[in-house]
């Protein structure tokens, strides 16, 4: 029996699903015994395989267009797609822009910052992707699995990997079930 | 008694029980939103839906009479479908993003709910409408991006409070909390009770002095009670790394069912007063830190050398033990010649026909209130007249000042200082007689206003009376209130003055005292404030020491000072107005040179040579 | 009272009034008095006749013929040719085309007066309604006297029951039934309540009654008391409605200072007040419980049910709440007898039913009709046909909380029952006919956007659930839709309906409901080809 492949990627996010995904410590290890650990943000290899992986991990929102991309690919090479983390499966702490709109806050992060001279100004470069009201995974694609959390605990990430490396479904619910 | 059967089990419950209840009672959960046991049920959640045998619409538990033969399952595959969709709609509502939520992790009922349904996400986002963030009041803030417009807060600040500062306005998508007529919070008719920040099941409605201090759920709970007066309200004490973070209202006290005044929730912790941490003993002129026995000794001496002319004043504040263990010293050991308490005065005269307590003026169709304006002091009995008043009943307000309730009032009576007994008699011979001119003039109160007084109170199916401190105060005057009430056959309440002023009343120190060439002074002040009354009364004296939990001019006039515990500190016994007698308990330590009051007063003792009973 | 000849009518609504009504009365009576026609010909202002192209509106009967617009120079020609030598008055006649409601159809039937089937509206639009005398002259009070001089108040609703009249607000509740709940409610103070807060849009029955016949309503009730045990009522009027408030002030006191109101009616011990309470703008106040806590002063929610309102009503006590035109029909019920009622409408649904007919049809207004008419026969008879002979589409009824009924669906009779069996609702009686122009997307979002602002924000399905409804018919009426917010949409119109508290919020879906049922292609059309079909919706959306 071949192994599954994983493969994950990351969105509008901060990283720390990814930490978190690290801090599973050495169970890393039995992951990838029971698994093909193919591109991820932290390996060599940066895109999913043309020819398909079997789980496609994301972590982040879908804020610009670049994002969007990232998440079409995935769905589109994933057989069971994962949304990690509250961004992911919510929007999350980069949906907060949505409150008050896209303008209002790159003018706060790259003009009205306390630390920024008369000089700042909005990127506007032509080759930037475009910036979009900020969404969670599933309202851009369909989701087959939801591992919210902020980000979501070690042991909840190595449950959820050592199941689908087994080719079962994780339960996410009672202890596991955290939005914080 | 109807019964029911629910998820298979037969339940019996009085008739008029609703579902929700019911289920309750036979330990089958169900969950809710908008529904609080201390509120009237609202049905806008819907969280609490059950299907009903012969009914096609799911029902919300929570407002459904429980009727004979009434078969209801919690729990069918429909229910569970509801409920994620009551959820789902919620969560789309307003900004609910957990993650950057004080009350995330435990605190909030939303999250809990859903995590209860086994929610991994919520299928619909919400528009992405913020809301201003309301941060006007210096306790209260109103986050409306987190509310879920349950109406838990409205119905607690109308029907506990009787304050009717929440509402909601406009309609639909549109509603919104507000107060008053849409003004900041701070600025509103608001009293800063906080009784809708205890109530709200989700983030909207934080404390700014606890916000992001820690999660009921992770806090230190300590039952115990306020003694910021002689009511002695229940509290919960949340408490994390020895310091209050937060007080709640009891809702098991009978007492004050769960509701606290803004100095029972709020004051503790706002109050930054310098604590005292060692003794402290005068030197040269300037008080300077002492040892224990150092400073026992010098008071012990001091004492020992003015004998009977002593003076010894102690805070009604103080728990039993110490009021007892002080007058044993004071007046059965040393004899001195004043020992008293700091409140000077007379607050528990007897000879009321029958007393009466917070639960008569809930009950109560007319309630007098005279001497006393129970906005400012005493609140707790004030809220339950105002909410009284909202349900039907009339208030007779006496008070020479102006008096909080004056607005609400059927009658407000303002006599001449002094003349309250001339009305009380007035009305008491009105009930069967009428009122002269000679009275009006008297008394300084129209003839319009004490014929009303009299017609209401003449109406009066139950009436209460509560006779406050200017009345209480005055012998005269308490015993024509006490005869009014008799006639009226109505309970009178006596509000009484500190925590444990009973207490200290039967001990007899409830004297008023002025100073007559008295050689040394103690004051078992606690954690207590001195009044510029006390301050100006001692001016000069030989010897002044002081037990005392924080810096004060008093402690800037002692000789010497002792560290006392604060409340939280201490365990203790209080009797209260309704001569119920509750504890506070210690839930935080003081620092190692400080001792408890009773510590103190046993370690002064011992020095003085004087055995303690009890 | 005396007999007249001729009886001469002028429209007295604000547009009517607008476009010189008063100088055309004014010069009808001079005109009157020139030519001694004084005792022979009455003339009176009424309400509101019918659409207002044609205002002001004078109608001669009993020939019935309209004449209109009036204009005050018209007048001596008019009095002269009609009313003293007998003959139309030609080329002032109001053209059949901008006729409307009642008028179209009683100049339809040619002169044949009154039109067969009024039994709600048999006197609006033809007594003065400020006159109690012109109400007595026309049977009024006849039912009150028999039932409080020969019937006992289990006999009273028992004729009720017979004639088979169901409720008009909208749910079609048997009044029988009701009022014999209320009269079993335990308790000695109760009372009836009528729902006068018409606030459907498009529905104005209601209106109708009450201005051109308000002491029918008073009547009625004062027999529902009798009836239910009750001696006090409410008449919550929609604050909109101040001629309506007006013309019920006069009547209550005019009922009162006769005798018909008050203590002690027809020297029986049986007293009844009526008291008018007006809305302040409130669609839920509509909602009967809502309309309760408005009357006691609160804020306008619907209360939790059970308990109902005929055990737990108004201020706690049992009570009867009746919509106006269940209560209009409440006389002629006890002077024809309840088996006379039967006769009219169908088996399951007796009586008639007034309809306001809005939209793409030829000509609209009010009629009055028998239940079991079909919606083909409604377009065609009374609506005069499509506008510009358009195919017809959908007809909405019931303002917002009624169907949206396809054409497949317009031979069905219109009737409690047959409705239902269809799985369509009749509503308060407002037909919006629509045609091939109007695009189910763009109409369902009008509908559920009156919802949106109209829920009272109490119950989280219907607060939330228009609003998220609102927003995914709009995103998908700019071309945003997806597939996933169809089944979305699905979920919410079932939610609604089955979780919400009250009765609007639980049929607030219905639009979402009969759209997705009966036009889901169109929808889909907007969804996967990114099309308005109608070319209505704008379709220009992008992610922003």
């Amino acid at each position: 029996m071949t192994k599954p492949k994983i493969s994950s990627d990351w969105m509008c996010g901060c990283a720390g699903c990814h930490m978190s995904l690290l801090d599973i410590d050495e169970i890393i290890i039995k992951v990838a015994e029971l698994a093909d650990i193919r591109s991820t943000p932290i390996t060599d290899l940066k895109e999913p395989d043309a020819g398909g992986v079997d789980v496609g991990i994301l972590e982040g929102g879908i804020a610009n267009s670049s994002n969007e991309e990232v998440a079409h690919r995935m769905r589109s090479r994933a057989k069971i797609l994962v949304a990690l983390g509250d961004c992911a499966v919510f929007g999350g702490v980069p949906a907060m822009r949505n409150f008050c709109g896209i303008e209002a806050a790159l003018r706060r992060g790259y003009v009205e910052t306390e630390s920024t001279d008369s000089e700042g100004r909005i990127p506007d470069d032509p080759e930037l992707c475009v910036q979009q009201k900020v969404r969670a995974v599933h309202e851009v694609v369909p989701v087959d699995l939801f591992v919210p959390g902020c980000p979501p605990e070690a042991e909840v990430i190595a449950y959820v990997l050592t199941e689908l490396a087994q080719g079962r479904k994780p339960e996410i619910s009672g202890d596991k079930l955290h939005w914080h | 008694m109807v019964s029911l059967t629910i998820d298979g089990k037969r339940i019996e419950v009085p008739e008029g029980t609703t579902v929700l209840r019911a289920a309750q009672s036979a330990g089958i959960e169900i969950p809710t939103l908008c529904d609080h046991p201390e509120l009237t049920p609202y049905g806008g959640c819907r969280l609490c839906l059950v299907e009903v045998e012969g009914i096609r619409n799911p029902q919300p538990s929570c407002t459904l009479p429980a009727s004979n033969n009434m078969v209801v399952q919690t729990n069918t595959p429909k229910i569970k479908e509801a409920r994620k969709f009551v959820l789902t709609l919620i969560f789309s509502e307003r900004n609910h993003f957990c993650m950057y939520c004080q009350v995330s992790g435990g605190d909030c009922e939303l999250q809990n709910a859903a995590y209860r349904e086994g929610m991994t996400h919520w299928p619909l986002q919400p528009n992405w409408q913020g809301y201003q963030v309301d941060a006007s009041h210096p306790y209260i803030i109103i986050d409306h991006n987190r509310c879920i417009l349950c109406r838990r807060c409205v119905r607690a600040c109308g029907e506990l409070v009787g304050n009717f500062t929440l509402g909601f306005e406009e309609r639909g998508a549109q509603s919104l909390l507000v107060a008053d007529i849409g003004t900041p919070l701070g600025e509103s008719s608001c009293i800063s009770c906080g009784t809708c920040v205890q109530v709200c099941p989700t983030g909207a409605m934080i404390d700014r002095w606890s916000a992001y201090r820690g999660k009921e759920t992770q806090l230190d709970h300590t039952t115990s009670i306020c003694v910021g007066c002689s009511l002695g309200c229940g509290v919960d004490l949340q408490t994390r790394d020895n310091h209050v973070v937060r007080v709640y209202g009891d809702w098991e006290n009978p007492v004050n069912e769960g509701i606290l005044c803004e100095v029972g929730r709020f004051k503790p912790m706002v109050e930054k007063n310098q604590r005292v941490n060692v003794p402290l003993v005068k030197k040269n002129g300037s008080l300077k830190a002492a040892t224990w026995e150092e400073a026992l000794n010098t008071v012990a001496n001091a004492l020992k050398s003015s004998a009977n002319q002593t003076a010894a004043l102690i805070s009604t504040r103080l728990n039993t033990e110490s009021i007892n263990a002080f007058s044993q010293i004071f007046r059965d050991g040393l004899k001195a010649s004043i020992v008293t308490s700091l409140e000077e005065g007379k607050f528990t005269p007897s000879g009321a026909q029958k007393e009466g307590t917070l639960a008569d003026i809930d009950q109560a169709d007319v309630i007098l209130i005279a001497g006393e304006d129970l906005t400012r002091d005493h609140q707790v009995l004030g809220f339950a007249a105002k909410r009284a008043n909202s349900r039907g009943s009339k208030l007779v307000v006496l008070n020479a000042e102006t008096d909080g309730l004056d607005a609400i009032a059927a009658v407000s009576l303002k006599p001449k200082k002094g003349a309250e007994g001339e009305v009380f008699s007035a009305l008491t011979s009105a009930l069967a007689g009428s009122i002269s001119e000679e009275t009006c003039k008297k008394t300084g109160v129209s003839l319009a206003d004490l014929n009303l007084a009299a017609e209401v109170l003449k109406n009066a199916r139950k009436a209460v009376v509560v006779c406050g401190k200017e009345i209480s105060n005055q012998p005269m005057s308490s015993k024509l209130l006490f005869t009014l009430a008799s006639k009226l056959d109505a309970a009178v309440v006596l509000p009484k003055g500190g925590a444990n002023s009973l207490a200290a009343a039967r001990q007899n120190l409830d004297q008023s005292f002025s100073l007559n060439g008295e050689k040394a002074v103690f004051v078992a002040l606690g954690d207590d404030t001195p009044s510029q009354r006390l301050l100006k009364k001692l001016e000069g004296v030989p010897f002044l020491a002081v037990q005392a939990s924080y810096y004060s001019p008093l402690t800037a006039q002692a000789d010497v000072v002792f560290p006392v515990t604060a409340w939280g500190e201490e365990t203790g016994h209080y009797v209260n107005y309704a001569d119920v007698l509750q504890e506070t308990k210690a839930c935080l330590t003081p620092s190692e040179e400080v001792w408890s009051n009773l510590s103190v007063l046993q370690g002064l003792a011992g020095k003085l040579g004087i055995n303690l009973e009890g | 009272m005396k007999a007249y000849r001729s009886m001469v009518l002028v429209s007295s609504d604000p547009s009517s009034i607008a476009r010189g009504a008063q100088e055309v009365y004014q010069a009808l009576q001079a005109e009157l008095e020139k030519f001694g026609l004084v005792d022979e010909v009455t003339l009176s202002m009424v309400g509101d006749i019918g659409r207002h192209d044609a205002a002001p509106l004078v109608i001669v009967y009993p020939e019935a013929v309209i004449y209109g617009p009036v204009k005050p120079s018209d007048v001596p020609f008019l009095v002269e040719e009609h009313l003293y030598k007998g003959r139309i008055a030609s080329g002032l006649q109001a053209s059949v085309r901008e006729l409307s409601g009642r008028i179209a159809w009683i100049s339809a039937r040619k002169g044949t007066l009154p039109a067969e089937k009024r039994i709600v509206l048999e006197r609006a639009g033809i007594i003065d309604p400020t006159s109690i005398d012109e109400y007595i002259l026309h049977d009024g009070y006849i039912a009150l006297g028999r039932v409080l001089s020969e019937m006992t108040p289990l006999q009273v609703i028992e004729e009720i029951e017979k004639s088979g009249l169901k409720g008009r607000g909208g749910a079609g509740f048997p009044t029988g039934t009701k009022w014999k709940f209320v009269s079993r409610a335990q308790g000695s103070k109760k009372y009836v309540v009528c729902n006068a807060d018409e606030s459907e849009p498009g529905t104005f029955k209601d209106r109708l009654i009450l201005e051109g016949d308000p002491h029918s309503i008073l009547e009625a009730m004062a027999i529902a008391g009798y009836a239910v045990g009750a001696n006090e009522g409410y008449i919550y009027v929609r604050g909109e409605y101040k001629l309506a408030q007006e013309r019920l002030a006069i009547a209550i006191h005019q009922a009162e200072e006769m005798g018909f109101l008050g203590e002690n009616i027809f020297g029986t011990n049986f007293s009844f007040k009526v008291h008018i309470h007006s809305g302040a703008g409130a669609y839920i106040c509509g909602e009967e419980t809502a309309l309760l806590e408005s009357i006691e002063g609160r804020r306008g929610e619907p209360r939790p049910r059970p308990p109902y309102p005929t055990t737990n009503g108004l201020w706690n006590k049992p009570t009867l709440v009746n919509n106006v035109e269940t209560l209009a029909n409440i006389t002629p019920i006890i002077r024809n007898g309840g088996a006379w009622y039967r006769s009219i409408g169908t088996p399951s649904s007796p009586g008639t039913k007034v309809y306001t007919i809005l939209g793409k049809v030829n000509a609209t207004g009010l009629i009055e009709v028998p239940m079991g008419i079909t919606l083909r026969e409604v377009i065609a008879i009374y609506g005069k046909g499509m506008k510009n002979n358009a195919s017809f589409k959908l007809a909405q009824t019931g303002g917002s909380s009624g169907s949206i009924i396809p054409a497949t669906l317009q031979d069905t009779p219109m009737d409690f029952d047959s409705f239902n069996r269809a799985g369509v609702s009749l509503g308060s009686g407002a037909l919006l006919i629509c045609d091939e122009d109007t695009c189910v997307v763009d109409l369902a979002r009008v509908l559920v956007n009156f919802f949106r602002v109209e829920s009272c924000g109490k119950c989280n399905p219907c607060r939330i659930g228009t609003q998220r409804s609102y927003e995914i018919l709009t995103a998908i009426s700019e071309g945003l839709g997806t597939m996933k917010d169809l089944e979305y949409l699905q979920t919410l119109s079932d939610n609604m309906n089955l979780l919400s508290n009250c009765g609007l919020g639980q049929t607030s879906g219905t639009p979402l409901r009969d759209v997705l049922k009966y036009f889901r292609a169109e929808v889909e059309a907007h969804i996967k080809l990114k099309v308005c079909p109608s070319g209505i919706c704008p379709m220009s959306g992008h992610i922003s």
